[in-house]
């Protein structure tokens, strides 16, 4: 009787792996160049997986971009799974001689400075890392280190008039990850800017509504796509009909339900439009971050030897196209928009939105 | 009741590898299982396994980051291990970890400061760490004293304090103890005091191996001692088996049961300050990888005991750390690392399975965890 | 059932509902309010209700079960791939393809249910580990899954993650649903639906049937209830396995109700909270159920605080701090359990197992 049993777990478990066998394609692909003589491009993403159709996800297509536009021999990628390894990751990469190392995060500020000190010959690309000089970065800026920053502000304020315009009840909702982290926060804030300027424009009162998920850790702040879901659900029980979910997969949620409850949503960083398909019939917009062009278009300039030297590169920001919903913007809203666009460049509109959240 | 679960009783050669066999054979069978998985997705486990083991052992530094790895994961896993020794399950080693680092930092970058002189270190460090021991004490100790004069169980109360402890600690880090550096953008506090830092083993660039490695070690053995060469640990280890049979025995199970999580919350404690003064020189909000669970799997694969804790502990870290240069290598998810450790931990485990394939048989006695939720 | 705890539950409740309410009132109307906080409650409570309940069966019939969490993580993982499958690959329509998907889940709770029995109950393997292993299990399996399918050029579905076929439909009770406002309570999903009707079974089922009696039996003294003749090993197998079934709809509600994609440990912790609700409740439907519900109107405080953050008046200003309010539903599941309710008593034989 026992071995039936254990033969029984030992299938069990075998049926788990089920899905593994059938038909699965190869993971591995073919093995590394020698990297001391090909052009590596490596890219350490921030703790999380690189499946996470956000963050370390776009970093990393635009790696691969870099690869499809002949840019780079070899592109390879590292998960991190815990802050203290870091170091080691990027050391993984740079210990092989990989030309280029992307970091994927403002976390990875300090440990991509400090590698990029240490391997003098080594480019880095430090996506979302804002850097100057002062007593604990006294050599920036460096000239093997760029750091890619958004202003992630100015595409909340875009998305956020967008939303103001377009809302009839006048009350719109965003649902984000914690804002301990401050590109969060800064979209939260640019969005409530936003409606506050088109209200000021056009004489309406907007109610803005953020929520912030800073109950859990900051391991599932942005992975918990249940309490987006919920928390936009109840946004729109009170009233809000256009509902902005800006943190990761927390915000796919929120995205997800508006959509399923028939209520504009407007997804974050990329065009969510190709990411969440789901949800096309009601996606209004999304405020651009964009990752994968701008990193690609980077590794570019390394290869080129055109790296830049001034330390930091800003992404532009904008929101992403209509698509299914453009019969329902009205072409004055679709010009205003344009008008921001411009006013956000050249600096004559101001989001006066502060870089963190003040204490 | 444990007949043969004190190490260091060995009368004989045979005695003492008996009970490792088949822990061994487990840990061989879960990896050949890995090796399937792998291989069904397509992956190659061979280079799959050479790159976890090049990047855990294959090098000074990889050594040294598996020490880094282990050591949170020995106070953890001890953590743990000592409240199942007393017949309770801590699952709050992540909020008295939590509590432990915050203090640790607090004392490491503010004491210098109140006291408006700067520090020794040998005065400094004990200060940090000892604080660190003594928050998680008391974050430990409430639950336990919950449970022994309430009847409130500890699997609830450490699980709320968790949660508690997560959501101190961010208004914390957010607020009142966050870098006030203008260029800070994190939430995280200064960094401590270099008095307050614990020093690396090595002179050299890269080891980060730190003596709260040795510390751990130590540690474990005073735990050993504490649970079977005093009166105390006998009295612990009676509760956990059989709390009635103490009560009459004389023993004061309430009193018994506060000072087992105090303990044992004292030991998770020590993880988060270590980290703090060893490691970080400072504590951030930042994303852990979950040492909570990771330690109760790690307290159940050493069977509670510390020296198969310390063995576990470094099992656990080696693969967390080796996975990198197997991702490197290979290319294959590090999820996998989790199915194995599952594996590792049903197979040790269920023994039962092992004898039957292997055609053991081990008469050794099986350690009895779970008393149910009884108070 | 215990109703002093069910009075203070429901006493605590209002008052959370009613500080909302309080605050809130210059920009919603209250019946507004309450209705989204009922129905925020509701959602949140319906998975945790059914991993209670999963617990329950499992423990009343004296098998320790913390692997809840991951059970349920699989039944989602695993409902939500057999719904893609019948749509996009089987080319079935929306709802057939929902309802597979829906008793793929079950059926995967119950073959984690299963993993845990012939652990738990044959091999005699301690079931704290038993369910520690199921929940690092289902972590790694779904992870590894998850990517292996979807991610990636190279991955099966290269790359590109199919079309799920929605969420389930809400239903709607005929004329209650009309009533203005408040109606919004009576529509509801069918997970949700079944999580309420299931607590009412089970509390039949567990306290006023035979096959209740003799779970009970098996739990409480199963050297009594074998000399009587129960069949112990196999009670206690069918039980886990109907557990299994419990948090297998509970891990159907993340991917086939709430939200039609999946997310690697997208369940979250959800699973501990559901066993700290079947403890609090005293191993009870009822008494879970509530526990769920004191949850679910919590994170609907924290949602509607953070929601109407600027009308908080400045007396209740540490309100506005979503850290202060983030705690106050575990603080208060601490306060209630162990000041007011005291102790819990599980079933005698909980944990331990059967030797014939």
């Amino acid at each position: 009787m026992k071995k039936f049993y254990s033969l029984m777990a030992i299938v069990l478990l075998a049926s788990m792996f089920l899905s593994a066998c059938s038909g699965a394609a190869p993971a591995a692909s073919n093995t590394a160049p020698d990297c001391t003589k090909a052009f590596c491009v490596g890219d350490v993403t921030d703790v999380g997986h690189v499946d996470d159709k956000s963050f370390n996800q776009s970093t990393w297509e635009g790696v691969q971009q870099a690869k499809k536009d002949g840019n780079a021999d070899w592109v390879q990628y590292v998960e991190t799974a815990d802050s203290k390894d870091y170091a080691k990751n990027i050391a993984t990469f740079a210990d092989a001689g990989y030309k280029v190392i992307v970091t994927t995060g403002f976390n990875l500020t300090d440990p991509t400075y400090a590698a990029a000190k240490k391997y003098p010959k080594t480019l880095f690309i430090g996506v979302d890392q804002f850097i100057s000089k002062d007593t604990n970065h006294p050599d920036w800026p460096l000239p093997n280190l760029v750091g890619l920053v958004y202003n992630e502000d100015q595409s909340g304020f875009l998305v956020g008039a967008l939303a103001s315009m377009m809302s009839k009840a006048h009350s719109i909702g965003g649902v984000f990850g914690t804002d301990a982290v401050p590109p969060v926060w800064r979209y939260g804030e640019g969005y409530r800017a936003g409606a506050a300027y088109e209200d000021k424009k056009n004489g309406t009162t907007t109610t803005v509504t953020n929520v912030y998920h800073n109950d859990v850790g900051f391991d599932k702040t942005f992975t918990d796509p249940t309490w987006g879901a919920t928390t936009a659900q109840s946004m729109i029980d009170k009233g809000a009909d256009v509902i902005f979910g800006g943190g990761g997969l927390t915000g796919n949620g929120a995205v997800d339900k508006a959509a399923a409850d028939k209520v504009l949503a407007i997804g974050v960083d990329s065009d969510q439009y190709y990411t969440l398909p789901e949800a096309d019939p009601y996606l209004l917009s999304s405020a651009l971050k964009p990752l994968t062009a701008p990193t690609a278009t980077l590794i570019g300039t390394a290869k080129a030897g055109k790296f830049p030297t001034t330390g930091l590169s800003f992404g532009a920001a904008g929101y992403a196209p209509y698509h299914d919903v453009a019969s329902k913007v009205p072409a004055n809203v679709d010009a205003e928009m344009q008008a921001l666009v411009k006013g956000l460049t050249d600096g004559s509109i101001k989001t006066n939105v502060p870089p963190v959240k003040p204490q | 009741m444990q007949r043969s679960d004190e190490p260091g009783s060995a009368k004989n050669l045979g005695q003492w590898l008996n009970p490792l066999l088949v822990p061994l054979l487990a840990i061989v069978t879960a990896i050949i299982c890995g090796g399937l998985i792998i291989q069904a997705a397509g992956g190659d486990p061979i280079a799959a396994y050479r790159g976890l083991i090049q990047g855990s052992f294959g090098s000074p530094q990889a050594l040294s980051e598996t020490a880094v790895w282990a050591t949170p994961y020995i106070f953890a896993g001890l953590a743990v291990a000592f409240a199942f020794k007393g017949g309770l399950f801590n699952i709050g080693a992540e909020g008295q970890l939590a509590f432990g680092a915050v203090s640790a930092a607090l004392i490491g970058y503010a004491l210098p400061g109140w006291l408006h002189t700067s520090l020794p270190a040998y005065i400094h460090i004990p200060l940090a760490v000892g604080c660190g021991m003594l928050a998680g004490a008391i974050w430990g100790g409430i639950p336990g004293a919950l449970k022994a004069y309430t009847g409130g169980h500890e699997v609830i109360n450490t699980i709320m304090m968790n949660y508690i402890a997560l959501n101190i600690t961010s208004f914390l880090l957010n607020g009142p103890m966050r870098d006030p550096d203008p260029l800070n953008l994190s939430a995280r506090t200064p960094e401590i005091a270099p008095s307050a830092r614990i020093p690396p083993l090595f002179n050299i660039p890269d080891m980060r191996v730190h003596w709260g490695f040795i510390l751990a070690l130590l540690v474990a053995v005073l735990i050993w001692w504490l649970l079977w060469k005093t009166t105390l640990g006998f009295e612990i280890r009676t509760v956990g088996a059989n709390p009635d049979a103490a009560k009459y025995a004389g023993i004061n199970v309430k009193r018994i049961i506060t000072i087992t999580m105090a303990i044992s919350g004292a030991l998770a404690g020590l993880a988060g300050a270590i980290e703090v003064t060893a490691l970080n020189y400072r504590h951030e909000l930042g994303f852990s990888s979950g040492y909570g669970f990771d330690a109760i799997a790690i307290a159940l694969l050493g069977k509670t005991n510390p020296y198969g804790v310390i063995l576990a502990a470094i099992l656990f870290g080696a693969m967390r750390n080796g996975a990198t240069r197997m991702q490197f290598l290979t290319q294959i998810p590090i999820d996998i690392i989790s199915v194995i450790q599952a594996l590792m931990l049903l197979f040790v485990a269920a023994d039962a399975i092992i004898r039957f394939i292997y055609h053991i048989r081990v008469d050794e006695e099986r350690v009895v965890l779970t008393r149910g939720w009884g108070g | 059932m215990d109703w002093r705890r069910f009075a203070i539950i429901l006493f605590v409740i209002v008052i959370m509902f009613g500080t909302v309410v309080l605050i809130g009132v210059s920009q919603n109307s209250p019946l507004v309010i309450i209705t989204s906080m009922i129905a925020t409650t509701i959602a949140v409570a319906t998975p945790l209700t059914l991993g209670a309940l999963c617990g329950l069966y499992c423990e009343r019939a004296g098998v320790v079960n913390i692997g809840i969490e991951g059970t349920m993580l699989g039944a989602a993982f695993f409902g939500w791939l057999a719904s893609i499958y019948m749509n996009t690959i089987f080319h079935f329509p929306a709802m057939p393809s929902l309802i597979v998907g829906v008793i793929a889940a079950i059926l995967t709770g119950g073959l984690f249910a299963l993993l845990h029995a012939v652990l738990s109950i044959t091999f005699k393997v301690d079931q704290i580990i038993g369910g520690t292993v199921i929940n690092i299990l289902a972590a790694g399996i779904t992870g590894f899954l998850n990517r292996q399918l979807f991610f990636g050029a190279g991955s099966v579905f290269h790359g590109q993650i199919p079309n799920a076929p929605g969420v389930l439909p809400t239903l709607r009770v005929p004329f209650l649903a009309d009533i203005p406002i408040i109606g919004r309570i009576f529509e509801q999903q069918p997970i949700a639906i079944s999580a309420i009707a299931l607590v009412i079974i089970t509390q039949f089922v567990i306290f006023n049937t035979r096959w209740g009696l003799r779970t009970r039996a098996v739990g409480e003294h199963p050297r009594a209830a074998d000399t009587v003749g129960i069949n112990v090993i196999r009670m206690r197998y069918l039980n886990v396995i109907i557990g299994g079934f419990m948090a297998g709809l509970g891990g159907a509600y993340f991917t086939l109700e709430s939200i039609s994609s999946f997310e690697a440990n997208m369940t979250n912790g959800r699973g501990f909270i559901a066993l700290a609700a079947m403890i609090f409740g005293n191993w009870t439907p009822f008494g879970a159920w509530s526990a769920a519900l004191v949850f679910g109107a919590a994170q609907a405080l924290q949602i509607n605080l953070q929601f109407f953050r600027t009308l908080i008046p400045p007396q209740l200003a540490v309100l506005q701090n979503s850290y202060v309010v983030g705690l106050a539903p575990y603080l208060l599941t601490m306060l209630i359990l162990t000041g007011l309710i005291g102790k819990t008593i599980p079933p005698a034989a909980d944990g331990k197992p059967y030797e014939k």
